[in-house]
């Protein structure tokens, strides 16, 4: 039987989870132009599908990560389904497997997310050309791919920080 | 078997991915990307679109305030060693924009006085319908913003769209309280433009740069750096002399167009109610055809209109463009 405090964790948990995707989206289709200078966007939904996926996989399945793909779509424009295919071929291929779930330590992370970012981009670019029948901006895209993998370190870094040790039973697991 | 394990079970740290529940996503995703294209796109995903975007718009739109309200911060201190000499500039244009408010309210008049007396109805300017952008989504496949009216404001798919500098793009998806904009950068946008000075046409077409190339221009065109482009109207969808921007040369030897609408964030926008006059020619074949609607023929034709307007008019026609649709001259 579950302490009531882990319950009440669970379900910050899952706030979080929640509150962090829905910021993420928000912030991928906010205004940011407004604001002189500043037009680069990193993909901030990738991160937080990520990050979740490793930090608590049971939340996100493949279907929460479809439908967080399918909203990103529909919010920026994009044909629907382009960044629905890229997340979930993506964390199908890339996510952390095995019981150890997600490393402590940062550079393995970054690894595995930098190859998650190249595949979803790569999708994300195959699948938009296909759909709009001429080739989507590549530049753009390689833009919004470095400026993700430039702010993914501080968001992993804090994420990781947080992380109880030994909940899994291996050193450094 | 502990790899077995973990893939199967849904403990703490194991990953539940169902293969059937994967694999069924993944067809799901292609069939969307297949039938989801612009080009070719249904009434039910345009509407299942729209009613997205009129969820998530109150979200959005919550989201944009705190942005709006620091949007000035860098202009602000980039600029307060130029105040002085920006000051003085705006006085002179002042002094240059008396002249210019005049005359436009003289064509006013004439306009009115026109539209009296041939009992022509059409969209004025106060018409206009203001509103803010409410998500500004920068990604690979679209250029598009995001405004916080709808149809229930009068929206409607292929209204124009201008800030206070020109023309911004064009509304395509349109939900009952937001609309998305397409920006003549996208790749999807094609818009018929003229210079301004020559009357030389083109086609402005976006291809995901800050500056759109003008095609079709001819093996000589009469074009020249600097001239303004504005909206030609040819295509009897926008009116015509919308300011677009300055024609600018490649290197290449072709034409490019630096956009008015850039010179300030797109934050506030007019989405401009224009209705195309038909032209008499079409509506008397359509008439004799017996399809026409005794509603939608309206009070007047647009060739009594074309033959009334006085001589050199064509300059005066930016905003009185909505009036006169030059493809109704004979």
């Amino acid at each position: 039987m579950r302490k009531p405090t882990d319950r009440s964790s669970i379900w910050t948990s899952v706030a979080l989870c929640v509150f962090t995707v829905l910021l993420a989206l928000v912030t991928q289709a906010a205004p940011t132009r407004l604001i002189d200078g500043i037009s680069v966007m990193p993909t901030w939904p990738l991160m937080a599908i990520f990050l979740w996926s490793g930090l608590r996989p049971h939340f996100m399945p493949p279907i929460v990560i479809f439908a967080i793909g399918l909203a990103q779509d529909l919010l920026t424009g994009a044909p629907m389904g382009v960044w629905a295919l890229s997340y979930l071929v993506a964390l199908a291929v890339c996510r952390f497997r095995g019981e150890d779930g997600m490393p402590r330590d940062l550079p393995p992370v970054l690894l595995r997310f930098g190859a998650t970012l190249l595949l979803a981009h790569g999708i994300a670019f195959a699948a938009g050309s296909f759909a709009l029948e001429q080739m989507a901006d590549l530049q753009l895209l390689i833009i919004e791919l470095a400026a993700t993998m430039l702010m993914f370190p501080l968001l992993a870094f804090l994420a990781l920080r947080n992380r109880r040790p030994g909940r899994s039973g291996f050193i450094g697991g | 078997m502990a790899t077995r394990r973990s893939t199967r079970h849904d403990g703490e740290q194991g990953v539940r991915f169902s293969r059937t529940v994967f694999i069924a996503l993944l067809v799901l995703s292609c069939a969307l990307i297949a039938f989801d294209r612009p080009q070719s796109r249904s009434d039910t995903f345009a509407r299942i679109r729209a009613g997205f975007t009129d969820l998530t718009a109150p979200v959005l739109e919550l989201a944009a305030q705190p942005l709006r309200a620091i949007k000035n911060i860098g202009p602000y201190f980039r600029r307060q060693g130029e105040l002085a000499q920006e000051n003085a500039d705006l006085r002179q244009q002042l002094i240059e924009a008396r002249y210019w408010e005049d005359l436009a309210y003289r064509q006013r008049d004439r306009i009115e006085i026109y539209e009296d007396a041939l009992n022509v109805d059409t969209p004025a300017t106060q018409d206009r319908i203001g509103a803010w952008t409410v998500a500004d989504p920068r990604g690979p496949f679209v250029r598009a913003r995001l405004i916080g009216r709808g149809a229930q404001s009068g929206i409607e798919d292929g209204y124009p769209v201008i800030n206070l500098y020109g023309l911004v793009g064009r509304v395509y998806e349109t939900g009952r309280h937001s609309a998305r904009v397409l920006l003549l950068t996208d790749l999807n946008s094609r818009i018929p433009v003229m210079a301004d000075r020559s009357n030389a046409r083109a086609i402005l077409v976006g291809d995901n740069s800050p500056y759109p190339r003008l095609e079709y221009v001819g093996r000589a065109p009469d074009i020249q750096p600097g001239d303004r482009i504005v909206s030609s109207g040819d295509d009897g969808i926008l009116p015509r002399g919308l300011p677009v921007g300055e024609a600018v040369a490649t290197r290449e030897g072709g034409w490019r167009v630096r956009l008015y609408s850039d010179q300030a964030p797109i934050d506030f926008v007019w989405v401009w109610p224009y209705r195309r006059v038909t032209p008499p020619d079409e509506e008397v074949s359509t008439d004799e055809a017996g399809l026409l609607d005794p509603e939608e023929a309206g009070p007047a034709t647009a060739e009594p209109v074309a033959e009334a307007a006085p001589a050199g008019a064509d300059s005066g026609d930016e905003e009185g463009g909505a009036t006169v649709d030059p493809e109704a001259q004979p």
